[in-house]
């Protein structure tokens, strides 16, 4: 039985709670007292109160257990869902409560008749609270079950229309500022520059999405900033961050130190991606003036390539902080914050051909 | 020292700009350094004391909107369920939750350029934190131990009055906030018009050594005092950029087409009885004068669809069950109980008094309607309206009054946990926990049944819920504000050429006397 509210872990880290998988080579490290204390909450705990259920299939479990066992309840049931507006969308939920009543010998119909129970699913600042409650002789019968929010996973999310193919590629809770395909295009992986509690970090990332590498750019000596800007490019072997007044470069093999020095920041040059088509020439624009709404990514044609051809959009669930089309003329890398999550995003935008 | 200063700050902001010019076109616009930030606030005073605050009132809860700008606390919540690091960077605690440990971020300093030490931290929280709790300072590190599980530390700490500050000697408070308080006018007449008040306003400027990096805005200013109407007209005509508006007021400001924006309902109108008038110690009477009376009509007639009927104390964006609770109106069934009672019972000579605790016009159009509905069940209650100054504190009832049986008052939910909250309304409404329920209410299931318990005693007769309600300029971005009601005006930017001009300097203006009475907190 797991119940209660606590929405915490038992211990945060900022590399342990991050959506990110860890790497093996974090240049800073917790100390040692705190790593002590982390091993001794998961080892030596057994769990004095109770805890938050990890998943929300996992909650409705729970529930039907708990439903399950309260004393004299019989079925058939009806059932009665009050769900706040952006979980009830989440049809599978009344699905799932209703296949695991079933699979606890509790059937479910619709005869007005039949035994109410009210199911609630509510999100509270830190928590989705899942309640039951029927009646029993002359009195109410509730149970609750509640999970972390933060626990809650990112739905999948819409792909665009035909004509721009929109791949999720990777997403985390730390700041993505920018996102380069890997300059070895065999291994089909990705490189992030991130800002995790004020330090800035770039991650080599394999084709599954898993941490390889990880380097810290504390080397750059940056203030500390509520708007932290940079620029990645891969080269395969090398790569590249230009910061604010500040380009630093590195070798991933060599698990070196960056180097950083002085430099004048150089615009990266728009991105246009080239039609499979015809080879004509489309420009990616973000229109956004406001990161507390969602952008539009605006694919406009190149007059020059292809005159009178209009332009596509394609919307995202937050702001495009980045666009980098650099390696490859098929495609670009976008950076998003999806404010329903609050997740930072990297999607892959391919021009397609026909549809 | 000033100088030197400004010419850094004037630096910085050069580099920022040369990056944002050559930062490519091609993603969204970003954040533009500069500009003040006009807010026009309904309260006449305020205090930057957490210390000083009078729990879950509405004059605290604005405390809390200016105090932010000026302190951090030790973690905050994101919009999303996750704790993020604030003050301290790591945190942990034991399998029971009695033992938390919190690692504190190093290098950073007080507006005044002083460091934050372990020391400041436990000082603070100690004079805002429940006694029973046994905070310790470390090296770089501070303890938390209770003797009891406490598992939402971490939602206490993100809310209320869980500010870190340093106290000086002369009793002003230093933040390591975003902000410092550069000036405070106080509420004065008119050089031109000595008849009108000037209210008071607050300025707040960034603080460029703030650890989280300096905020966009330049300055905040905040006008104190403003009636409704007034901040409502300022931000039609450009004279301010963020003003509270009143519930009876959003429909007309969203007619004009003003940008409104509100929160979760944060703060409940509720009924509270008095054994200071016998009557009010029957519980028949009180569940008769519970039936008769009618939440939909006051939230969405009286209240304009701008507020919800509320049968729970918790509201259910906070406990998750407040939707279990229903109480419907039944005259039939009121009249009924009411004639099983003594006819001078609330009724005949001894009417049923009923206190309005706040002031303004809302609240005295509640109690007329409780008064109505009350007398369709043949009971009678008198009201008294509120009579101290416009705090939002209850004012107390001098004694040569009658006493009164029946209280109108408001309760903001100021901390996201549901148990401290429900802890909190128990303790100030001096209402008696079940024994079995002695211990903190840490399960929702008790936590549930206790609220169950106290909503049948019906001591508490809770009535509707508010929303807060902001209308924002056209200039403002990144407007991202929690939902139960934090405004984090640090990451909020200006538009550049959509700033309106400033107000005029003097001139007449609607009587709005403003005393600050809190310790500001200068660099």
């Amino acid at each position: 039985m797991r119940r209660g509210n606590s929405s915490s872990a038992a211990c945060y880290h900022p590399y342990l709670n991050a959506v990110l998988p860890r790497s093996e080579t974090y240049r800073s490290r917790p100390s040692p007292f705190f790593l002590i204390l982390f091993f001794l909450c998961f080892v030596f705990s057994p769990c004095a109160f109770p805890a938050d259920s990890n998943s929300l299939d996992d909650s409705v479990r729970q529930l039907a257990d708990r439903i399950a066992a309260i004393p004299n309840l019989h079925g058939p049931l009806r059932l009665e869902f009050h769900a706040d507006a952006n979980l009830a969308a989440g049809s599978t939920l009344q699905d799932t409560l209703r296949q695991e009543l079933e699979k606890r010998r509790l059937s479910i119909t619709d005869e007005p008749s039949a035994l109410l129970l009210k199911i609630g699913v509510a999100e509270t600042p830190t928590q989705v609270v899942l309640t039951a409650s029927t009646r029993i002789g002359d009195r109410d019968d509730v149970r609750i079950v509640t999970m972390a929010r933060a626990a809650l996973s990112a739905p999948t999310l819409a792909v665009a229309p035909v004509r721009i193919a929109r791949q999720l590629i990777y997403e985390s809770s730390d700041r993505i500022l920018d996102a380069s395909a890997l300059g070895n295009a065999a291994e089909g992986g990705l490189t992030v520059l991130l800002d995790r509690n004020a330090d800035l970090f770039a991650l080599r990332l394999d084709s599954a999405g898993i941490v390889k590498q990880t380097v810290s750019l504390a080397a750059a000596n940056l203030r500390a900033t509520r708007d932290p800007r940079g620029e990645l490019t891969d080269r395969g072997a090398t790569a590249e961050v230009v910061l604010p007044g500040k380009i630093c470069e590195f070798t991933w093999a060599a698990g070196e130190e960056p180097k950083c020095r002085a430099k004048k920041p150089e615009a990266r040059t728009p991105t246009v991606l080239t039609s499979p088509c015809d080879a004509s020439n489309w420009k990616l624009e973000a229109k956004g003036d406001d990161w507390s709404s969602p952008d539009l990514l605006q694919i406009a044609p190149d007059s020059a390539t292809r005159a009178g051809s209009t332009a596509l959009f394609n919307e995202f669930p937050g702001p495009v902080l980045s666009i980098n089309g650099e390696l490859d003329p098929g495609s670009a890398l976008i950076v998003a914050r999806n404010l329903r999550t609050g997740n930072y995003e990297v999607y892959k935008i391919t021009l397609l051909c026909g549809n | 020292m000033r100088f030197t200063k400004s010419l850094c700050s004037a630096a910085i902001s050069a580099a920022l700009l040369f990056f944002l010019a050559s930062t490519p076109a091609s993603a969204a616009k970003r954040p533009r350094y500069g500009g003040t930030l006009r807010v026009e606030l309904l309260t006449s005073t305020f205090s930057l004391d957490p210390r000083e605050w009078k729990s879950s009132s509405l004059s605290a809860r604005e405390d809390e909107k200016l105090a932010s700008l000026v302190y951090d606390r030790l973690v905050t919540l994101d919009d999303y369920g996750r704790f993020q690091p604030a003050l301290a960077i790591e945190w942990s605690h034991d399998a029971a939750a009695k033992n938390w440990q919190f690692k504190l971020r190093p290098n950073v300093k007080f507006s005044d350029g002083t460091p934050l030490t372990p020391a400041d931290v436990v000082t603070a929280l100690q004079s805002v934190l429940p006694t029973h709790l046994q905070l310790t300072a470390a090296e770089n590190s501070l303890s938390i131990r209770s003797p009891h599980p406490i598992p939402d530390l971490l939602e206490q700490l993100a809310s209320g009055p869980h500010f870190i500050f340093r106290a000086l000697p002369d009793d002003t408070l230093l933040g390591t906030g975003p902000f410092y308080v550069a000036e405070i006018d106080a509420a004065a007449p008119y050089e031109a018009n000595p008849l009108a008040t000037k209210p008071a306003r607050l300025k707040f400027r960034a603080n460029e050594q703030s650890w989280a990096g300096r905020p966009f805005l330049d300055a905040i200013e905040v006008t104190l005092g403003e009636p409704p109407l007034r901040q409502l007209f300022d931000l039609q005509v450009g004279k301010a950029d963020v003003v509270e508006v009143a519930p009876d007021l959003v429909r007309k400001a969203r007619q004009d087409n003003l940008r409104v924006w509100s929160s979760a309902p944060n703060t409940l109108l509720a009924l509270r009885f008095d054994d200071s008038q016998p009557a009010s110690a029957d519980d028949h009477l009180r569940e008769a004068l519970a039936l008769s009376l009618d939440r939909d009509t006051m939230a969405n007639v009286l209240l304009q669809k701008q507020a919800e009927p509320s049968a729970a104390l918790l509201p259910n964006w906070l406990s998750g069950y407040a939707f279990l609770f229903e109480s419907p109106m039944n005259l039939e069934r009121a009249r009924e109980i009411r004639s099983s009672l003594p006819a001078n019972e609330a009724g005949g000579t001894e009417p049923l008094r009923l206190h309005v605790d706040a002031a303004g016009d809302l609240m005295k159009l509640l109690a007329e309607r409780v008064a109505v509905n009350a007398r369709q069940a043949n009971l009678s209650v008198q009201l008294a309206l509120h009579t101290a100054s416009a705090t939002g504190a209850a004012a107390s009832v001098p004694s040569t009054n009658p006493p009164m049986g029946l209280h109108l008052f408001t309760w903001h939910y100021d901390s996201l946990s549901p148990r401290a909250e429900l802890d909190a309304l128990l303790k100030q409404l001096h209402l008696v926990p079940a024994p079995e329920n002695s211990q903190p209410l840490i399960d929702p299931e008790q936590r549930f049944a206790e609220e169950r318990r106290l909503l049948e005693e019906r001591r508490v007769i809770p009535l509707v819920l508010l929303p807060e309600y902001v209308g924002i300029a056209t200039p403002v971005r990144n407007w991202m504000p929690a939902r139960w009601g934090e405004w984090r005006l640090a990451d909020v930017w200006l538009e550049k050429g959509e700033t309106a001009p400033s107000a005029p300097a003097g001139g007449a203006s609607p009587d709005n006397s403003a005393t600050p009475h809190g310790r500001g907190a200068h660099p």
